[in-house]
């Protein structure tokens, strides 16, 4: 019946003011969801416009999405101070490389560019779910997704942010045609990838409780970049 | 040749009262002592040849090496004080792989150029980076690359002004090559009417009698980027020369004798 | 040694065993299992005749809904409900049993039980808890006294109040309350109140969402208005999602024959004897 090796006496734990250890937390969680989805010729991104904390909304209406050239949006969720920072910083490296190289950054240089500027904060690293789309230099729709320190991803579709989970398996099955069999895979065209976005989100904002109130969609063409907002529910 | 030598051609940070800063003029001086090196670019890529003097017979040839590569697509030709090329490379390089890593990307040959021009014009005593040089570098460079706008050639002198060119010669022979290129280089040229013009340009301004080892070739064209001739590969180029030679007629006169130590 | 004839004498007193056992399974990322804590809106006023509580019906698990409509108005008796906050399961269960005892309390006495009674129930139930039963609560009810409306919290203490608030939407609802509630209301206009401050939580606390539940007590008559508003509509579908027949993917298919013989008999059926 030998229960406990240890020879100390097993008293009960009686909390004793002693030394307490505090933490700062210099990371506070927004929020927010990001989806994109690309094609042959096109790529489209939304996001919604919650920005919150705990239990509270900040605002209602907080853009996500973030213009860096006519072919290339990025959308973060999560940190928001660590996006306006990142974005910041990202708009001036952009402006940098404009200057010194004669030319607008590529949409695969910014995905790299990204990738390294995020590293480079290894560790102490933005708190971003980032999720960049574009249209490469053959004007096929491309989509990268990245982790906080800088793995980077290049697909045909993601959802990140707040719902990211909650989503990515939808995405695969109505855009990646998984575990399906039969005729059902067609390319998903321009306005079926924003129908099928805009429906996520609405799935999302049913379930989420940090995603919600309106959505932000951007549509890159050849031709350049229109957007839309759709409404969500807002409780 | 500088009628007002002075006090003021000492110093790498005064200019002189007419404005002139005499030490990056007299690194200039000293590329037209250096071996002479032809860049030319056609449609099909771009050719570099140049003379690779050999001062003793003890001497091994392919330890001499005129023509590098910076990146795939980017290769270079220098003229001058070789040390100081090995600075001004070794950066290139570096550039070149910092762009790629930063954007994924192979940075353009001007990109490039730029990014040597920043280091090269780092002399004089500054006091926010010790790692500055004291005086300018005695080098000229030819760099041939390719880019999303084709192939292309640039030139690069001590003061760090970069300018791209059809074609271009540097080093003691530049003179008389430049007119030579001058008066050869058309737009429609194939690469291999460039090469055999760049040696036969070469075999006009050299003292040496040209040979697969007294010379090195590189070309650097869309399909196989950097190049370097083999030594086979530059007898064979070697044997297009001669009869070009009969029908081209006397070089002009001034293919001078320059030749110092300064290989 | 032990032995079947001279066993081994277990150590006395508490057995920390599964304490050890529990920190070294939190330590490997097994944690002990939460329980759903919903954030919440519930509210209560008195109003002319009697008592109107209202809730919202958004139940969380962290930042996930888990269920998009349920009840957090419950019932205690037939003059009092009362809305609950904080673990579901706590809320829950507490409501139950309070409800039982106070049926067997109006068994005894023979009359309507007090609302104070099933205030002074529960807090001494939350009470001998110190807390660890986390039932935050609305109480309303009418009794021979007229309407009273309480608010519990999961220590055991208690507000006698004319209107309140709890849950995470409480600062939302109240500040409804703070600006409109008046003395006497009627109850057209109470309803439209707590409505209000049910939708002020619902919108602007996270915790809180979808549907307004309302629960009018009046001395006589119960209104239990199960989604009384229907604060947020989901969103209508841009896409058909069809899948065309055979996209699911089956393992093969395979037939097995089976040899059956068959063999036909005629049964003739003949008269019973029934004569004995």
């Amino acid at each position: 019946m030998a229960m406990m090796n240890d020879s100390r006496p097993h008293y009960p734990d009686y909390s004793t003011a002693g030394a307490v250890q505090h933490s700062f937390n210099p990371y506070a969680d927004n929020g927010g969801s990001v989806v994109a989805i690309a094609g042959d010729d096109f790529a489209v991104i939304g996001a919604d416009t919650r920005l919150s904390t705990g239990f509270a909304i900040y605002t209602r209406n907080q853009k996500k999405l973030f213009k860096l050239t006519d072919k290339t949006i990025l959308g973060c969720a999560g940190c928001w101070c660590d996006t306006l920072t990142l974005t910041r910083i990202l708009n001036a490296r952009m402006q940098m490389y404009e200057q010194e190289h004669n030319k607008t950054m590529s949409t695969t240089a910014c995905s790299q560019m990204l990738s390294t500027m995020l590293y480079y904060k290894r560790f102490f690293p933005y708190y971003i779910s980032n999720v960049l789309v574009g249209l490469d230099t053959e004007g096929k729709g491309c989509v990268y997704s990245y982790d906080p320190i800088g793995h980077c991803e290049r697909s045909t579709y993601r959802a990140g942010g707040s719902a990211g989970a909650l989503l990515q398996p939808l995405l695969d099955n109505q855009v990646g045609f998984k575990n399906m069999q039969g005729d059902a895979f067609e390319k998903v065209t321009k306005e079926r990838a924003i129908a099928i976005l805009k429906d996520v989100f609405i799935s999302a904002a049913e379930r989420d409780i940090y995603t919600g109130d309106s959505i932000v969609i951007n549509l890159i063409t050849k031709d350049g970049i229109t957007e839309e907002t759709f409404p969500l529910r807002k409780d | 040749m500088f009628l007002t030598r002075s006090e003021y051609d000492r110093g790498v940070n005064t200019f002189s009262p007419e404005g002139r800063l005499f030490q990056v003029e007299y690194a200039i001086e000293a590329i037209k002592l250096g071996s002479t090196a032809i860049g030319i670019c056609t449609s099909e890529g771009v050719v570099l040849a140049v003379e690779k003097r050999i001062t003793s017979t003890l001497m091994e040839p392919n330890t001499i090496e005129k023509i590098v590569e910076i990146d795939k697509h980017i290769g270079c030709a220098v003229s001058g004080l070789m040390a100081d090329s090995r600075t001004m490379i070794d950066r290139a390089r570096i550039e070149c792989q910092n762009h790629w890593f930063t954007y994924n990307e192979r940075m353009t040959v001007e990109s490039c150029a730029q990014a040597v021009s920043n280091l090269a014009i780092q002399f004089g005593d500054s006091d926010d980076d010790g790692s500055a040089m004291s005086r300018p570098f005695g080098v000229a460079i030819l760099f041939a690359g390719i880019d999303e706008k084709g192939p292309q050639l640039y030139h690069m002198d001590p003061s760090g002004t970069f300018v791209q060119f059809d074609a271009k010669a540097i080093g003691s022979g530049s003179e008389g090559a430049q007119q030579s290129l001058q008066e050869m280089y058309h737009r429609s040229m194939t690469l291999k009417e460039a090469t055999t013009a760049s040696l036969t340009i070469l075999k006009q301004v050299m003292e040496e009698k040209l040979n697969s080892s007294n010379v090195e070739v590189m070309t650097m064209t869309p399909g196989e980027f950097f190049h370097m001739f083999s030594k086979e590969q530059v007898e064979e180029a070697l044997n297009l020369v001669v009869p070009m030679e009969k029908s081209q007629g006397d070089l002009p006169a001034a293919a001078a004798s320059k030749a110092t130590a300064n290989a | 040694m032990s032995s079947a004839l001279c066993p081994e004498i277990p150590t006395p007193g508490f057995s920390f065993e599964n304490c050890k056992r529990n920190a070294t399974l939190a330590a490997k990322g097994f944690p002990t299992p939460k329980a759903t804590k919903t954030g919440t809106t519930i509210v209560g006023i008195i109003y002319k005749d009697g008592v109107i509580l209202g809730a919202d019906t958004r139940a969380t698990e962290d930042t996930t809904v888990s269920d998009k409509n349920c009840q957090k108005i419950h019932y205690l008796a037939p003059n009092m409900y009362c809305c609950g906050a904080g673990t579901a399961a706590d809320t829950e269960m507490t409501t139950q049993m309070i409800s039982s005892q106070l049926e067997l309390h109006r068994l005894y006495t023979g009359r309507v039980v007090p609302v104070c009674t099933a205030n002074q129930m529960l807090k001494q139930y939350l009470f001998r808890y110190q807390g660890h039963i986390g039932a935050a609560l609305v109480l309303g009810g009418v009794d021979s006294s007229g309407p009273h409306l309480f608010s519990i919290y999961p220590h055991g203490s208690t507000d006698k109040l004319p209107y309140t608030t709890m849950g995470s939407g409480s600062l939302a609802a109240m500040a409804v309350f703070e600006s409109r509630w008046v003395p006497n209301m009627d109850e057209e206009a109470g309803k439209k109140l707590v409505r209000d401050a049910i939708a002020a939580g619902i919108f602007n606390d996270l915790g809180s969402g979808s549907n307004v539940d309302l629960c009018v007590i009046r001395k006589d008559k119960v209104d239990y208005l199960r989604t009384y508003d229907e604060a947020n509509k989901k969103g209508i579908r841009q896409a058909s999602y069809k899948y065309p027949k055979g996209t699911t993917a089956i393992f093969p298919n395979k037939t097995q024959e089976y040899k059956i013989e068959v063999t036909e008999e005629t049964v003739t059926p003949y008269t019973m004897d029934t004569s004995s």
